[in-house]
C-alpha cells in the first residue's frame, strides 16, 4: 500500500533523478566534447580561483578543471556501467541458477562467495589488480569479478525464498517448465530488490574506481579519472583547495545522487 | 496494589441482567460505583478511519465479558484503548473510559501515560495471541514476570522470586524452578502462554483482558488454557474481556457477549439468549458460519449422484450420510468398515504386519463392485530430511509419518484432520510427488492432480494478472502434451468461463492479486487448480486463513465445483468442524499415523480413539 | 562447546584455503621476478643463480611448503625490493615489523571512535520524536556514506589541518619517539575512518531499535507499567545490539580496508601504505604477505564475532 500521496513519485525519487541524471549528461558529454581541452596548458591562468571563465578554476598547469571533470566523470560512468553490468547479469544467473536447484554447484558457489564476501572488497582488488597490473580493462575485471558475490547472494536468497512459495509450488505442479519457472514466475518477483541492488553496486562502482585511481593502481593515463585527479590536488590544499574540492565533490554529488534514487525507488515499492 | 473488599454482591447481578436492555436503568438506580469498567460512546481513529464507533461496553467484578468480531471489527483496538496500549497515532475522538469511575481516557485528549501507568499491570492486565512474540526474547521469563513486582511492589529480591514461583505453580506450571530461569524459545507455545496468564495474575489485578489468547495454540492445548482462565476467574473474581473471533470458545467461557462488527457493537447480551435468539442478522450469520456440529451438513453425496454417468454399476461412493447411505447395500458399506479397520490398524502398529490378510479383504471389496479409486496410497511412509546441509552434520532422515493407507474415490470429500506437527501437510506432499522421501505405494489415476493452499497471499504471482495466472496452466499442459494446444482465444474463453465459475467478474481478468481481498484470491487459487480438470485436489487449510463468513463461502463454492466438476477432495484441516461440514469420510491423523478413519457421521457420533473425542470436545 | 570447535576447525580450513589461493595467487604472476631484480641486462647464468637462490625452479608443491613452514616459523622473506645493506635483501617480517603497531593503532582507535560516538547517537536517534532531529540526522548519514574516504581524508586535512590548524599535516611522530603525540596525531585519520561508519552503525542501530519497538514483547511491557525509559532500556536495547554486534564485526574489516587508503591520504607510514607501494612495485613476497596477515586478522575477527553472538544470545546459545 502507497503512504505517500504522491504516488509514483518521492521526493528522493525526484532529488536522486535529477542529481544523477546531470551527472551522467556531464559524464557523457565529457567523453566526446569538453568546453577547454584538457591537455592545453597555460602557464598565466596556473592556479586560477572558480569564475565564470572557469566554473572550477584551474589546475597547476592551466587546466581548466570543470572540463577535466567532466571527462573523469565519463571515464567512471563507463568503468562502473560496465562493472554493474559484468556483475548483475553473472549475479542473476547464478544466483538463480544456485537459489532455485541448491545442490553440489550451489555448494561450491556458496563457499566461494562466502569467501569472497568474508573480507574487504578492496583486498580482493589489490590482489588481482598487483596480479593482473593496472589499466582500464584489468579496473573493471577486477571490481566486477570482486562485485560478483554480493549480486549471487542477493539472487540466490530471493530465489530460495520465492522457490517454496505457494504459487511456485502450484507452477510446479501445473508441469510448467523449469526455466519457465525461473525466468518466468520468479524472476520478475525478485526486480524490485535487484534494482536497489543495482544501485547500490554503482555506488560502490564510482567509489572503488575513484580510490583506485586516486591510489595509483586504477587507470592510467592518458584516461582521465577523478581519483587521480585528487591525488595531485592534495598537494596543494593549502594554495588552491578548489582542485580537491571540484573532482571530490563530483563524487559525492553522483553518488549521493544515486543513494538518494535508489532510496526512492525502495520507498516507492515499499 | 490492594484487592477489592467484597466480592460480587447482588446488586450488580441485578444490573446484570438489565444491562442487556441498557444501562440507563442502572445508573438510575444509583449502582454506579459498582461497575468497575465504563467504556462510554468511545471511537477511536487512525487518521480518516474510524476504527471504534460508539462502543458502549461495562465490566463488573468476576464477569467474563467476550467481545466477538471478524478482523478488523474494531475489537482488538478497543481493548488496546482500554488498556491505554493502543499506539499513539491512535485519537480517541469521543467518549471515555472509566475505571472505577477514575476518567482514564478521553476524547480529545492525548492518552495519560502516567496516570495509566498506575493501572497497567497493578489493577489492569493482558494476556496476548502470541506468547512467543509477547514474551522478550533475550530477558528469562522469570525475571519478565518479576518485572512487575519490581514495579508494582516494595518486595525484596528472595521474596519477589518466591512470589514469581508461586505464580507459576497456581497456573499448573511445573519445575518452577528450572522456568523462573528459561528463555522463552525453550517453552512449549502452551507454557508460555501460562507464563503470560501467570505474569497477568501475579498481582491479582480487577481486569484481565484477555486478547485471543488461545488462537496460536494447539486444540489441546486451547483448551487447557480456557480452563485455566475459568479457574482464575473463579478463584481471584477478576473481571475478564475475553476477545476472539471465536464464538463457541466465548460461549464456553463468557457470562456475556458483545458481536462487534465494523467498530461498531452490534449484539450485547447473555451468552446463552445470543445463542439461542440472535437478534441481529449478522450475528445469525455469524452463528451459522462457524461450523457447527448443531447444522446438518450439506448432503453433496445424494446429489453428486445424479450427475454421474448412467449405467456406472452400483453407486460406487463409499456412503455418506443421508439417504445415500441408507439406499448402499450393507454388505458394501461393511466391506468399506472393514478395509477402513485395515488403514488404521497398519498405521497404528508398523511392525505389525498381520494386517495383511485384511488388506486382502479389502482388495475384494475393490472387485465386488466398488469403482476404481482415483487416488490409493499403501503403506506409505515419508521422510523429512533435516538439518543444514553442511560439512559437519549429515543429513538426519526423519519419519513424520508411518505406514499410511487409504483411498479417495471419485467424486467424494475425504478429510484429513490433526493438529499442526501431526504429518498431514507431508502425507499430502508426499501424494503431489512434492517429497520424495517416500516409501510405500502410491496410486493415482488423475494426471496432474493440483493443490489449494492455506495463504491466500501467497498462492498467486504478485507480479502476473488473474487472467495470466488462470492460462498458464492451460500453457504448461500444452507445452507438456501437443494434444493439448489451444489457441490464445480458446484459453481466453477457458480463463474467463473459469472465472465466472468461482464467482468472479470479468473485470478481475486484468488486475493482479494485490488488487484482490483474500477471499477473492482464494477464488482465482482454485480456479487456477481446476481449469485444466484435475479430478483430484488436495486442499491444505483452504479456509483456515479466512474471516468465518467468507469461509463460509469458499466451502460453498467449493461444494457446488465438486458437484459440477465430479472432484475429488484431500480436505486437509486442523479445525473438526470445517471438516465435518465438507466431508464424506474422515481420518484423524496423529503423530504421523492415521489412528482412526471413517464416515463422517461415524466419527462424530461414534468416535473410538480417546483423541478423536478431544479433537471433538474442543 | 560443540559449536566452537566446529567454527574453529571451519577457521583452520579457511586459514589454509586462503594461504593456498594467495600462493597460486602471486606464482602465476606474469613476468619474471628474476628480470624485474637484476633488469634485461644480466647474464643467463645470473639469473639462473638468482632463481637458484630464490627457490624458484622447484615444483609449486614444495615450494608451497617450504613457504608456509618458513612463514610458520617466523621466516617471511625477504623483498625484492628493499635492500638492507649491500648484499643483502631486506626480510620481510622486518619491513612489517614497525609498521605493523601503527595501522593496528589506527584501526583501535578509529573503533574506539565508532563504539563511542554512534551506540549514544543511535539511541538518542531512536528515542527522539522530533522531526528535526531525525531530518539532520538522516541527511548527514546520507550524505557522509557518500564520501569516498580518501576525499573525507582531504577535507577533514583540509579543516582540521589547514583551516583550524587542529594539527599539522604531514608531521606525523613516530609512536617510538613520543607517544602522546603519535596517539594525538592519529585522531584525525581516524576520524576520517570513522565518521562514515558512525554513520552507518548508528542508522542501523536506530532501525534495529525502531524494528524492535514494534515488537510485540514491547508492548507487553507497557501492559505491565513499565515507563518508555524502562522499555528502552530493559528491554528493547539488548535485543537491537544482537544484530549491531554482528554489523560491527563487518565494521571492524571495513576499518582494515579504509586504513591503507587513508593511511596514503595521512602519510602514514603503515602496512597499507607499504601494501600499495609494493603492489606498484610488484615487490610480491611482500605483498604476498601483507594480503595473508590482513585476511587473517579479518577472518578471526569474524570468529570472534560469531563466537560473541552465541555469547549474548540466549536464543541460539545451546542450539
Amino acid at each position: 500500500m502507497k503512504k505517500h500521496g504522491m504516488g509514483k513519485w518521492n521526493k528522493y525519487l525526484v532529488a536522486g533523478l535529477l542529481m544523477t541524471g546531470l551527472a551522467l549528461l556531464l559524464g557523457i558529454v565529457g567523453i566526446f566534447w569538453t568546453p577547454y581541452s584538457t591537455t592545453a596548458m597555460s602557464a598565466a591562468e596556473k592556479f586560477d580561483a572558480p569564475s565564470l571563465r572557469h566554473i572550477f578554476g584551474t589546475d597547476n598547469f592551466g587546466r581548466d578543471i570543470f572540463s577535466r571533470v567532466m571527462e573523469g566523470m565519463g571515464t567512471t560512468v563507463v568503468i562502473s556501467s560496465l562493472v554493474v553490468l559484468f556483475s548483475g547479469s553473472v549475479g542473476i544467473l547464478l544466483g538463480a541458477l544456485t537459489g532455485y536447484f541448491g545442490g553440489v554447484l550451489d555448494e561450491i558457489v556458496m563457499r566461494v562467495t562466502d569467501a569472497v564476501n568474508g573480507f574487504p572488497s578492496i583486498l580482493l582488488t589489490l590482489v588481482i589488480i598487483s596480479v593482473l597490473g593496472s589499466g582500464r580493462q584489468n579496473v573493471i575485471l577486477s571490481l566486477g569479478i570482486v562485485f560478483v558475490p554480493s549480486y549471487i547472494r542477493i539472487v540466490r536468497s530471493e530465489f530460495i525464498r520465492l522457490r517454496d512459495a505457494d504459487y511456485i509450488r502450484r507452477a510446479r505442479l501445473m508441469g510448467v517448465g523449469r526455466m519457465r519457472i525461473l525466468f518466468v514466475h520468479i524472476l520478475p518477483n525478485i526486480f524490485s530488490v535487484f534494482w536497489v541492488s543495482v544501485m547500490i553496486g554503482f555506488n560502490n562502482a564510482i567509489l572503488a574506481e575513484s580510490g583506485m585511481s586516486y591510489l595509483g593502481i586504477g587507470v592510467q593515463p592518458p584516461d582521465a579519472s577523478l581519483g587521480k585527479m585528487l591525488s595531485d590536488a592534495q598537494g596543494y590544499l593549502r594554495t588552491a583547495p578548489w582542485y580537491a574540492l571540484a573532482p571530490g565533490l563530483s563524487i559525492v554529488w553522483v553518488v549521493l545522487g544515486f543513494a538518494l534514487f535508489s532510496e526512492g525507488i525502495r520507498r516507492r515499492n515499499a | 496494589m490492594g484487592r477489592r473488599d467484597s466480592p460480587v454482591s447482588p446488586a450488580p447481578v441485578f444490573c446484570k441482567l438489565r444491562k442487556v436492555r441498557g444501562m440507563q436503568e442502572c445508573r438510575m438506580s444509583g449502582r454506579m460505583e459498582d461497575i468497575m469498567i465504563r467504556i462510554e460512546d468511545l471511537s477511536v481513529a487512525f487518521g480518516d478511519t474510524e476504527a471504534v464507533k460508539h462502543v458502549n461496553l461495562e465490566l463488573i467484578d468476576g464477569e467474563v465479558l467476550g467481545v466477538v468480531g471478524e478482523s478488523g471489527s474494531g475489537k482488538s483496538v478497543t481493548a488496546l484503548t482500554l488498556m491505554g496500549l493502543v499506539a499513539d497515532s491512535a485519537q480517541v475522538t469521543s467518549g471515555r473510559v472509566l475505571f472505577d469511575d477514575v476518567v482514564l481516557r478521553e476524547a480529545g485528549k492525548p492518552c495519560d501515560k502516567a496516570l495509566y501507568r498506575q493501572y497497567q499491570g497493578a489493577r489492569m492486565s493482558m494476556v496476548f495471541q502470541e506468547p512467543m512474540t509477547s514474551l522478550n526474547p533475550t530477558q528469562r521469563v522469570g525475571k519478565q514476570v518479576e518485572e512487575m513486582l519490581r514495579l508494582h511492589t516494595e518486595l525484596r529480591g528472595e521474596d519477589r522470586k518466591q512470589k514469581v514461583l508461586e505464580a507459576f505453580r497456581s497456573v499448573g506450571l511445573r519445575e518452577v524452578e528450572k522456568v523462573y530461569s528459561c528463555y522463552p524459545h525453550q517453552l512449549s507455545g502452551g507454557m508460555r502462554q501460562r507464563v503470560m496468564i501467570a505474569m497477568a495474575v501475579i498481582l491479582h489485578p480487577r481486569l484481565i483482558v484477555a486478547d485471543e489468547p488461545t488462537t496460536a495454540l494447539d486444540v489441546t492445548i486451547q483448551n487447557q488454557i480456557i480452563e485455566l482462565l475459568r479457574e482464575i476467574n473463579q478463584k481471584q473474581n477478576n473481571a475478564m474481556l475475553f476477545i476472539t473471533h471465536d464464538l463457541n470458545l466465548a460461549r464456553r467461557l463468557c457470562n456475556r457477549i458483545a458481536v462487534m462488527k465494523d467498530g461498531e457493537v452490534v449484539e450485547l447480551g447473555e451468552t446463552e439468549e445470543i445463542f439461542q435468539n440472535p437478534r441481529e442478522a449478522y450475528t445469525k450469520r455469524l452463528i451459522e458460519a462457524v461450523p457447527s456440529r448443531v447444522k446438518r451438513r450439506r448432503n453433496a453425496a445424494a446429489e453428486s449422484g445424479m450427475g454421474e454417468p448412467a449405467g456406472s454399476g452400483p453407486d460406487g461412493k463409499i456412503p455418506a450420510g443421508g439417504e445415500a447411505a441408507e439406499k448402499a447395500g450393507t454388505e458394501q458399506e461393511e466391506c468399506a468398515v472393514q478395509g477402513w479397520n485395515t488403514g488404521r490398524e497398519q498405521g497404528a502398529g508398523l511392525e505389525r504386519s498381520a494386517g495383511q490378510e485384511k488388506s486382502a479383504g479389502l482388495q475384494e471389496c475393490a472387485v465386488q463392485g466398488y469403482r476404481k479409486p482415483i487416488l490409493r496410497v499403501r503403506n506409505l511412509s515419508v521422510y523429512y530430511k533435516d538439518g543444514d546441509n553442511s560439512l559437519f552434520s549429515r543429513r538426519k532422515k526423519q519419519c513424520v509419518v508411518f505406514g499410511a493407507e487409504f483411498e479417495l474415490y471419485p467424486g467424494e470429500s475425504l478429510g484429513l484432520v490433526g493438529e499442526s506437527g501431526c504429518g498431514k501437510t507431508s502425507l499430502s506432499k508426499a501424494i503431489l510427488g512434492m517429497n520424495r522421501e517416500v516409501e510405500g505405494e502410491i496410486v493415482h489415476t488423475t494426471l496432474r492432480p493440483q493443490m489449494i493452499f492455506q495463504d491466500p497471499y501467497s498462492s498467486l504471482n504478485p507480479t502476473k494478472t488473474i487472467g495470466w495466472q488462470l492460462m498458464e496452466p492451460l500453457r504448461a499442459r500444452a507445452a507438456l502434451d501437443q494434444a493439448f494446444a489451444m489457441t490464445r482465444e480458446e484459453m481466453e474463453t477457458a480463463a474467463y468461463d473459469m472465472l465466472h465459475k468461482v464467482g468472479m467478474e470479468d473485470k478481475y481478468f486484468h488486475r493482479k492479486p494485490s488488487q484482490l481481498s483474500g477471499g477473492q484470491r482464494q477464488r482465482v487459487s482454485i480456479g487456477q487448480a481446476l481449469i485444466t480438470h484435475p479430478g483430484m485436489i488436495v486442499a491444505d487449510e483452504p479456509v483456515s486463513a479466512l474471516d468465518v463468513t467468507i469461509q463460509a463461502q469458499i466451502m460453498e463454492l467449493m461444494q457446488k465445483l465438486q458437484q459440477e466438476m465430479h472432484l475429488s477432495y484431500l480436505f486437509i484441516s486442523h479445525d473438526i468442524n470445517v471438516v465435518y461440514r465438507m466431508c464424506d469420510r474422515i481420518m484423524v491423523m496423529k503423530d504421523g499415523r492415521i489412528i482412526e478413519s471413517g464416515e463422517t457421521e461415524e466419527i462424530f457420533n461414534h468416535p473410538r480413539e480417546a483423541y478423536t473425542k478431544m479433537l471433538l470436545g474442543a | 562447546m560443540k559449536y566452537f570447535i566446529k567454527k574453529l576447525i571451519t577457521l583452520i580450513m579457511t586459514l589454509f584455503l586462503v594461504s593456498v589461493a594467495a600462493f597460486l595467487a602471486f606464482q602465476i604472476i606474469p613476468g619474471d621476478v628474476v628480470t624485474s631484480i637484476l633488469g634485461t641486462e644480466a647474464t643467463p647464468e645470473r639469473e639462473e643463480q638468482l632463481r637458484e637462490e630464490l627457490g624458484l625452479n622447484k615444483p609449486p608443491v614444495e615450494r608451497y611448503f617450504n613457504w608456509v613452514t618458513d612463514v610458520l616459523r617466523g621466516d617471511l622473506g625477504e623483498s625484492y625490493r628493499f635492500s638492507k645493506s649491500m648484499n643483502e635483501m631486506m626480510p620481510v617480517a622486518e619491513l612489517i615489523g614497525d609498521k605493523l603497531p601503527v595501522t593496528l593503532w589506527l584501526a583501535a582507535v578509529s573503533l574506539v571512535l565508532i563504539i563511542v560516538i554512534a551506540i549514544p547517537l543511535g539511541v538518542l536517534w531512536a528515542r527522539s520524536s522530533s522531526h528535526f532531529l531525525d531530518a539532520v540526522l538522516g541527511v548527514v548519514t546520507q550524505v557522509s556514506m557518500a564520501v569516498p574516504s580518501f576525499f573525507l581524508g582531504i577535507l577533514v586535512t583540509y579543516l582540521f589541518g589547514i583551516l583550524l590548524k587542529f594539527f599539522a599535516p604531514g608531521s606525523y611522530v613516530s609512536y617510538q619517539e613520543d607517544f602522546g603525540g603519535f596517539l594525538k596525531y592519529l585522531l584525525f585519520p581516524a576520524l576520517s575512518i570513522a565518521i562514515p561508519k558512525i554513520a552507518m552503525t548508528a542508522r542501523f542501530l536506530r532501525n534495529s531499535m525502531l524494528t524492535e519497538l514494534q515488537a510485540d514483547y514491547v508492548r507487553t511491557a507497557y501492559s505491565k507499567g513499565c515507563t518508555k525509559r524502562r522499555v528502552m532500556y530493559g528491554h528493547v536495547l539488548r535485543n537491537a545490539m544482537m544484530p549491531v554486534v554482528t554489523f560491527l564485526g563487518m565494521i571492524i574489516a571495513e576499518i582494515v580496508a579504509g586504513s591503507i587508503v587513508i593511511e596514503q591520504v595521512f602519510g602514514l607510514p603503515g602496512i597499507g601504505r607499504l601494501l600499495i607501494s609494493s603492489i606498484s612495485t610488484r615487490d610480491f613476497p611482500v605483498v604476498e604477505i601483507l594480503i595473508l596477515y590482513i585476511t587473517f586478522v579479518v577472518i578471526f575477527v569474524y570468529f570472534l564475532v560469531d563466537i560473541l553472538y552465541r555469547v549474548i544470545d540466549p536464543r541460539i546459545s545451546e542450539v
